[in-house]
């Protein structure tokens, strides 16, 4: 059996949490998913559970995505984060990256750019 | 986006009931043809670049012509063959009033001669493709209720009668804006943004309305008002705001900070000065955009 692949969906909204899910339970077999629903929630369970991979949405309660980012990336600066937001202005962008982020997804999200994604990441 | 201010002038004029105009725009989409559609059938792109473009128009405030152009699916000549085979969707909403009994032909000229006029819709094939007339039908809309709007509210009322057609479904018309200084809240979900423009917006709806809504929004089947479907709702406002926020920081250099979306708790929403609410009809119910600029 292939080894679990662990993957941190954080996002405030159930919806796009479960179709972020649903796109990547069909690439792998071995895929664990923990949820956040807001940044602090993320940073929390990052550090609990050390995910192979990191999809997080900006505008959260408590804390916002590119601030969640920055706090794991200081704690882990191997983490792989994939931004996923609605607001792909070139300002939240440079802030992403700086933050640390290694990716960004604009949403609405679309399947193949997220597989695409997580291949580059992950591996295929 | 002509059918569904043409069906809010019909209504301004009293011509159609908004029973009528529901009834009719129910019906559309089995009339529309698209211009995708048009271009796969006289072999101008493939079924692959036109999605490629629909997809685009999610993330483009673009019409499909433009974009096509842009990635050289497309020649001029051709989106010009194209849009003289596309009628405007007006007409096809005007032609099923027609068929249904609420209006003569007679009326119906007269009534688009006065819309043609009015909105300076002159050249049928031009306003197919220039974003600006659909922005100037905005302007009018709000003219012709008497409510002040600036170039922002008008650029972001734009853009969300835009995104309710790409994600939600084109058969909806507009009705007359209320100015109101307290709303009676359903359920209402509102975001906050801020910058150098700040203002509210938020998103009301019955519940089962909602079920309808955010089962077109997240192409799933709900049946419940259930806490996807009060997802939903907080998504497109997040999805809607939060595009507007790319338009202006690419347009205009404006940078805009979203709050998260949050549930209006109600039960009666204290709106300012500049508040306002728009009702709009949909076959599936009435859903309410309520604004505070």
């Amino acid at each position: 059996m292939s080894e679990k692949i662990t993957i941190l969906v954080g996002d405030d909204s159930i919806l796009a949490r479960k179709q972020l899910k649903d796109i990547l339970i069909g690439i792998q077999d071995n895929l664990e998913f923990v949820e956040a629903s807001n940044g602090q929630e993320a940073v929390d369970r990052f550090k609990e559970v050390h995910p192979d991979i990191v999809f997080l949405d900006i505008v959260m309660p408590v804390k916002d995505g590119i601030a969640a980012t920055g706090e794991i990336v200081a704690s882990d600066s191997k983490a792989k984060i994939i931004i996923v937001s609605s607001v792909g202005t070139q300002t939240q962008l440079k802030a992403a990256i700086e933050a640390g982020a290694k990716d960004f997804i604009q949403k609405p999200i679309r399947a193949e750019q997220v597989i695409a994604i997580f291949n580059t990441y992950i591996g295929g | 986006m002509y059918a569904q201010f043409f069906g809010g002038y019909l209504l301004s004029k009293e011509a159609v009931t908004p029973e009528q105009l529901t009834s009719a725009i129910s019906k559309l989409s089995d009339t529309h043809i698209k211009l995708g559609t048009l271009a796969m059938h006289k072999g101008y792109m493939t079924a692959s670049e036109v999605d490629e473009v629909c997809f685009l128009q999610t993330r483009e405030d673009k019409r499909f012509g433009e974009i096509a152009i842009e990635r050289c699916y497309l020649f001029e000549d051709q989106l010009e063959d194209l849009l003289v085979s596309q009628n405007p969707d007006y007409l096809i909403l005007g032609q099923t009033l027609v068929d249904m009994g609420a209006l003569t032909n007679a009326e119906l000229e007269s009534l688009m001669y006065q819309y043609q006029t009015d909105n300076e819709l002159d050249d049928y094939a031009t306003a197919m493709v220039d974003n600006n007339t659909t922005s100037h039908l905005v302007e009018n809309f709000f003219e012709m209720y008497h409510i002040p709007a600036n170039n922002y509210t008008l650029a972001y009322i734009n853009l969300l009668f835009n995104n309710l057609i790409r994600f939600v479904g084109e058969d909806f018309t507009p009705l007359e804006p209320m100015k109101i200084s307290e709303y009676e809240v359903n359920y209402c979900v509102a975001q906050r943004l801020s910058g150098v423009a700040k203002f509210t917006t938020a998103l009301d709806m019955e519940p089962d309305v909602a079920v309808s809504f955010a089962s077109r929004y997240a192409k799933m089947d709900f049946d419940a008002f259930d806490e996807y479907v009060k997802a939903s709702l907080e998504d497109f406002l997040n999805l809607h705001n939060g595009l507007f926020s790319v338009n202006m920081s690419n347009n205009s250099s404006v940078e805009l900070n979203l709050d998260p979306p949050m549930q209006e708790e109600g039960p009666v929403m204290q709106l300012n000065e500049t508040g306002f609410v728009i009702p709009v009809i949909y076959p599936f119910g009435s859903i309410f955009l309520i604004f505070e600029f």
